[in-house]
């Protein structure tokens, strides 16, 4: 299947290349012969109907999802089976849930020092300087040693957001991070979002969130039935989508 | 004995004491003993690693479903024979009544805590494991530091109300002729006759302790439910 639109931001060296990928859920087929190329400093956000495919695209990137098919190469490594292989791509890459999966049993602070020390090597004391730094960027800082539980949604997704960026990652991928929050708290979270596109982060961001898509998103991919169906700057893509699955799918979410 | 007269307490206190010290430290030794070898065998069956789990199955489900007192027969009879085979010359080596009743009550409730944490395992939220995944822990550092601590927190009413049990059943130790606390009040009881006023103090002396346990069961339920609650 040819590469269709690219930006002129993917004219940068790619860090994300995705080639012909499939994945299959039993006799379910969530990827179907996607191919997606993420260039250096690129913001994407990825859309569609629920069951398109875009959580297990973005989850099959870090090895979350085992791809059964086709390629999948993070800054210079492929994803093969080779554990050392899936742990190098996954120290470059940060991942924002939906469900925020913070550590419960860990304080604010903590949440964000166990992977740096654990993973990276690096001391205590340096692990909670990045910490309180990180978390000071999420304005949050002040609830550092206070448990996830006692932080509303909003607050515990830019912990969520600074524990992975504590791994100094080279992508960050978001999925949904902004579907369980309440509604007043969807701003807070995307502002940070924001924030760290304009500092110039490579993203890839699973969103319904269509003012975010175009406040920053350098290209929307659209899918459908685990097809990647059409992607085109934001202004085009809003304005003139060209397929009419797209057509229906924008009449849907934008009201 | 038509009136109850404690004063058979004051010269024979010192015993008692010596019991309940034997009590607490078997149920301390099973404690430990329990919790480590039962924490591997929940992991081993929680990993599915081949043939060992099934083994583990099997011990599991024979350990649960056979009395103590009778595994402490078989262990002090059968264990001596057997090693004594393994050694060569045929006869039997004994390993003491001690040695028996801790070893026994440790692979006793190993097979009691790696249920209850087997299933605690079982409970831990998907996204834990992912939200490890996407930082690259290793899978050691994942249980170590994420997985247990939480398991270890959810179970821990449950782990203490079993620790409850088996500080009472210690008392089965008498088979092996060793002293715990009801054993030495009962052969004070007999030694003076003094039978009711034995028997209340150690009633009253187990009551004191597994309700102080239960209050922390109480407490630990109650910290687990603020901790969770969103």
């Amino acid at each position: 299947m040819p590469q269709e639109t690219v930006s002129d931001a993917a004219a940068a060296p790619s860090i994300v290349i995705v080639e012909n990928v499939m994945k299959r859920f039993g006799a379910f087929t969530a990827l179907n012969d996607v191919n997606l190329a993420v260039g250096k400093g690129e913001k994407i956000v990825v859309c569609g109907p629920s069951g398109s495919g875009k959580s297990t695209l973005i989850r099959c990137i870090n090895h979350i999802e085992k791809h059964d098919g086709g390629r999948i190469i993070v800054d210079g490594v492929e994803l093969s089976h080779r554990l050392a292989d899936i742990n190098s791509v996954r120290c470059e890459v940060g991942m924002v849930f939906q469900s925020f999966n913070l550590f419960p049993h860990l304080t604010v602070a903590e949440n964000c020092m166990l992977a740096p020390m654990k993973v990276r090597g690096i001391s205590q004391v340096e692990a909670r300087d990045r910490a309180l730094g990180l978390l000071r960027k999420v304005r949050i800082h002040d609830q550092a040693d206070k448990y996830p539980a006692q932080l509303s949604g909003g607050q515990q997704q830019r912990v969520a957001i600074a524990r992975a960026l504590c791994m100094q990652p080279k992508i960050m991928l978001f999925d949904e991070p902004t579907s369980a929050l309440d509604p007043e708290m969807v701003k807070e979270v995307l502002d940070t979002m924001v924030e760290l596109a304009r500092e110039g982060m490579t993203m890839v961001c699973v969103t319904h969130e269509m003012g975010f898509a175009r406040e920053v998103a350098d290209r929307v991919v659209f899918m459908d039935r685990g097809c990647i169906i059409e992607q085109a700057d934001p202004e085009t893509f809003f304005r003139a989508p060209r397929t009419e699955r797209a057509k229906g799918f924008l009449s849907q979410i934008i009201h | 004995m038509n009136t109850l007269d404690f004063s058979i307490l004051a010269q024979s206190w010192p015993y008692l004491w010596s019991g309940l010290l034997f009590s607490l430290s078997l149920t301390a030794a099973a404690f430990v003993i329990g919790m480590v070898l039962g924490t591997g065998l929940a992991l081993v069956q929680h990993f599915e690693i081949p043939v060992v789990a099934q083994i583990v199955r099997g011990y599991v489900a024979v350990i649960r479903s056979i009395p103590l007192i009778l595994v402490l027969f078989w262990f002090f009879f059968l264990v001596p024979i057997v090693l004594g085979h393994l050694s060569g010359n045929g006869r039997p080596i004994p390993i003491g009544a001690t040695w028996t009743a801790f070893i026994t009550f440790g692979l006793f409730e190993a097979a009691y805590y790696s249920e209850i944490i087997r299933v605690g395992l079982r409970a831990v939220n998907k996204g834990q494991f992912e939200a490890c995944q996407a930082l690259a822990l290793s899978t050691y550092d994942t249980y170590r530091h994420i997985v247990l601590p939480q398991v270890l927190r959810v179970a821990s009413p449950i782990i203490l109300s079993q620790t409850i049990i088996l500080f009472q059943d210690t008392s089965l130790v008498y088979v092996l002729s060793l002293t715990d606390l009801l054993g030495a009040a009962s052969k004070l009881a007999q030694l003076n006759g003094r039978l009711v006023e034995m028997y209340l103090v150690v009633a009253v002396t187990y009551l004191a302790i597994s309700s102080a346990a239960s209050q922390c069961v109480a407490a630990l339920r109650k910290r687990y439910a603020v901790a969770t609650s969103r």
